[in-house]
């Protein structure tokens, strides 16, 4: 079994009587990227910010790096919060150089590894400039580089994508690349499937204030059926094919759609062939991390009203 | 240097270059210009009132030619023994002639005239201004001496023997003073930048900085490194100012030709006070002066900076201005009055009570000559700083940061309490 770099068990936060977060764990393997998944308000933020020891959970505990708490090993982690924050005043180098510094960086070690990062990102234009003549997003990508600046052991990134262009994103995917290949954790929210399909080596998905998956994209995405598009060759007649098809088969066009188990496949697969009704088209594809994503959140959704619903009757029954 | 430490450095030099590096601190930094500039103008302004007011005065003798000499001589040895304030205006004499009217005299126009003494110096009339005036009974007085000194004939001329005593021990007086201007001093100094405390974590909650903080080091050391970059700017403003003094006295002192310096009366006193040295010496004093300067500093900015982190707009702030300058002042107050009464129980209360302690403290420097009891003062200081300091973190953990936006204890535990009550409604309905 992999070591964990970050354990956090069952935390727990409640603002006032609302419960931000209900009972979430997270397990980091160590070297690897892991996303946090969740829709707006679902406890991300608080999450990660429990995890770091920002704030103090009302139950459960974080714990870093084999056992440590997360105070006692500031200096090895690098965080991006989810509100952007920079003294407006400060130049960019020593912005850069000022979040290494308070993470025990040496100022002008700080200093010249700003000037490298910003070199390689794009941004060797403004180095001297000062953040607040700066736009939104390189601002951004300014802290992003302050909070690696000290190569970190654990990388904790907030929604490190909102904000940014396309191309910038891109570079942003680049770098967290790099430093999981240094060695380096990754740990980051986002609602942007994409990023998450593409970067996550584990993620987890959070919704109403609790972790509703855990586990790797595939599996993730196997939570839901296959879905087949077939195309018949000629005309023939629908009632024929939707019999020859399972139920649920929906025509789109020419086309037909159905999911599919996996044992499915190649029962389907010969009855086609034996109907000879030919093919002018088949796709058998696994729906992305965006349809699992959406599929879990709405079960916890539906499980919700359905709950409100109860909850109105007993109340209606006193 | 603790990790600990090197973090509240790091967080002090970001604010102290912050504040420094604008042209606003210029302004600041020559502020007391402005002020030195008003105080001259309006001194030099009251002084000329003053002495114009003080050379329209005068009282006025009628006398025969004969008795002259002898009342001018009587005059300028009276007033020889008089403090400098309390010298009569000036005596104006004038030969006794039947057409002078006294009552005339003293409605001349030109000058105040005080009283008037005319008639035989054995029964002198007076004319005075008011009934019963110092003038008036001065001029009694002058013409008793006359004739004392007529009727007594030439006495030998006394010899006094002069020794001054200045060197034995400082009076109590001026050193009670002393303490009243190191509190002064200290309560001027921290006026000046301890209440900015009050603003200066709104910067980090306005820009979000507050959470890269929070997340990079203690908080502790957020709020110290911040204190510490403050008082760094209160450290060059002293500076600065002395270096000015210090420069402008050299500068002064090349112009002025010493023999002048020692001609002066002026220059005499203030040499006086020199001599009467604080009850601590003079380099301890001063030394222990600025120590309880960092100490009231860091004690009230700690607080201001605790209460300020509470607050969540610009205008809670400046709210708070008020009751944080009534708080200074008072502490002031509490301060000065044991510095006149040392030894009281006043003065033990306001050396114990830790926000007047500094400024008490340095008051008592002057007049008590013990040195060790500071040592223990300096700690027991240090240490209530420590406690604004983990309690305003404390506070600030449990508020401002985690609360997201019903940071108000208060309005927190309201909305437990309404959420308590409707689930006690359906238990008792239940029932």
């Amino acid at each position: 079994m992999t070591a964990l770099t970050v354990e956090a068990q069952g935390l727990t936060k409640y603002f006032g009587n609302f419960k931000a977060v209900d009972n979430v764990s997270l397990e980091v393997p160590t070297g690897s990227i892991y996303g946090v998944l969740g829709p707006n308000g679902a406890g991300k933020t608080t999450s990660l910010r429990m995890t770091l020891g920002i704030i103090d959970p009302d139950a459960g505990s974080s714990r870093l790096f084999g056992g440590q708490r997360p105070q006692s090993v500031r200096h090895r982690i690098g965080y991006l919060p989810e509100e952007r924050g920079l003294y407006p005043g400060m130049k960019a180098r020593e912005a850069i150089a000022f979040m290494g510094a308070l993470r025990g960086l040496d100022w002008s070690e700080g200093r010249r590894r700003a000037e490298t990062f910003m070199t390689e990102l794009g941004l060797e234009r403004v180095i001297d400039e000062k953040i607040r003549k700066m736009s939104k997003g390189m601002a951004q990508m300014i802290q992003l580089i302050g909070s690696i600046v000290h190569a970190p052991d654990l990388i904790v990134l907030d929604e490190p994508f909102s904000g940014l262009d396309p191309v910038n994103q891109e570079r942003l995917e680049m770098l967290v690349r790099r430093e999981r290949d240094r060695g380096a954790t990754i740990l980051f929210s986002t609602h942007v499937m994409a990023h998450a399909e593409r970067l996550c080596d584990r993620l987890a998905i959070i919704a109403r204030s609790q972790r509703r998956f855990e586990g790797t994209v595939d599996e993730a995405r196997a939570m839901l059926p296959m879905q087949v598009r077939y195309t018949p060759r000629g005309a023939p007649d629908p009632a024929v094919i939707a019999a020859m098809l399972p139920p649920g088969a929906e025509p789109r066009g020419d086309a037909w759609q159905f999911p599919i188990a996996d044992a499915g496949v190649e029962p389907l697969l010969a009855r086609i062939t034996a109907s000879g009704h030919g093919v002018a088209g088949l796709s058998i594809v696994r729906p992305g991390l965006h349809d699992a994503f959406v599929h879990i959140v709405r079960q916890v959704d539906a499980g919700f009203e359905a709950d409100a619903r109860v909850d109105a009757l007993e109340e209606a029954a006193l | 240097m603790s990790p600990f430490l090197r973090t509240i450095f790091v967080i002090a030099r970001r604010d102290f270059l912050s504040i420094v590096a604008t042209p606003t601190f210029l302004l600041f930094l020559l502020a007391p210009l402005f002020m030195i500039g008003v105080g001259a103008i309006g001194g030099a302004g009251a002084s000329q009132l003053a002495d114009s007011a003080r050379g329209a005065g005068r009282i006025v003798a009628l006398v025969d030619t004969g008795d002259i000499e002898a009342l001018r001589a009587a005059d300028s040895r009276l007033r020889d023994a008089l403090p400098r304030r309390e010298k009569p205006v000036t005596l104006e004499i004038r030969v006794a002639t039947p057409a002078a009217d006294p009552l005339a005299i003293a409605r001349e126009k030109g000058s105040d005239t005080y009283a008037v003494l005319s008639g035989p110096l054995a029964a002198p009339r007076i004319v005075e201004q008011e009934k019963g005036s110092s003038s008036g009974r001065y001029l009694a007085l002058l013409a008793g001496e006359v004739l004392r000194d007529r009727a007594a004939g030439p006495l030998p001329p006394v010899a006094p023997r002069f020794e001054s005593i200045a060197n034995q021990g400082a009076s109590i007086a001026v050193q009670q003073s002393m303490g009243f201007g190191a509190v002064f001093a200290i309560f001027l100094l921290t006026l000046l930048l301890a209440g900015q405390a009050v603003g200066m974590l709104a910067e980090e909650k306005g820009n979000k900085v507050i959470e890269i903080l929070a997340a990079a080091v203690p908080l502790e050391s957020v709020f110290l490194g911040k204190l510490l970059g403050l008082l760094g700017v209160a450290i060059l403003f002293i500076a600065f100012w002395t270096a000015m003094a210090i420069g402008g006295g050299l500068v002064a002192a090349t112009q002025i030709d010493p023999g002048a310096i020692a001609a002066t009366g002026a220059a005499g006193k203030s040499a006086a006070a020199l001599v009467s040295a604080p009850a601590t010496g003079w380099p301890f004093f001063i030394g222990i002066g600025f120590a309880y300067f960092v100490m009231a500093f860091l004690l009230l900015g700690a607080v201001f900076l605790g209460v300020g982190a509470q607050a969540g707009t610009v205008r809670e702030i400046q709210m708070l201005s008020l009751p944080i300058t009534i708080f200074q002042v008072a502490m002031f107050s509490l301060s000065a009055a044991a510095s006149s009464a040392p030894g009281s129980r006043l003065a033990t209360i306001a050396q114990i009570f830790p926000f007047s302690s500094p400024l008490a403290m340095a008051a008592r420097a002057a007049t008590d000559g013990n040195h060790a009891i500071h040592l223990l003062a300096l700690g027991w200081q240090a240490i209530w700083v420590a406690l604004v300091v983990y309690l305003s973190v404390r506070l600030f953990r449990a508020g401002v940061l985690s609360g997201g936006g019903s940071w108000k204890f208060w309005r927190r535990a309201k909305v437990v309490t309404s959420a308590a009550t409707p689930a006690g409604v359906v238990s008792s309905q239940s029932h």
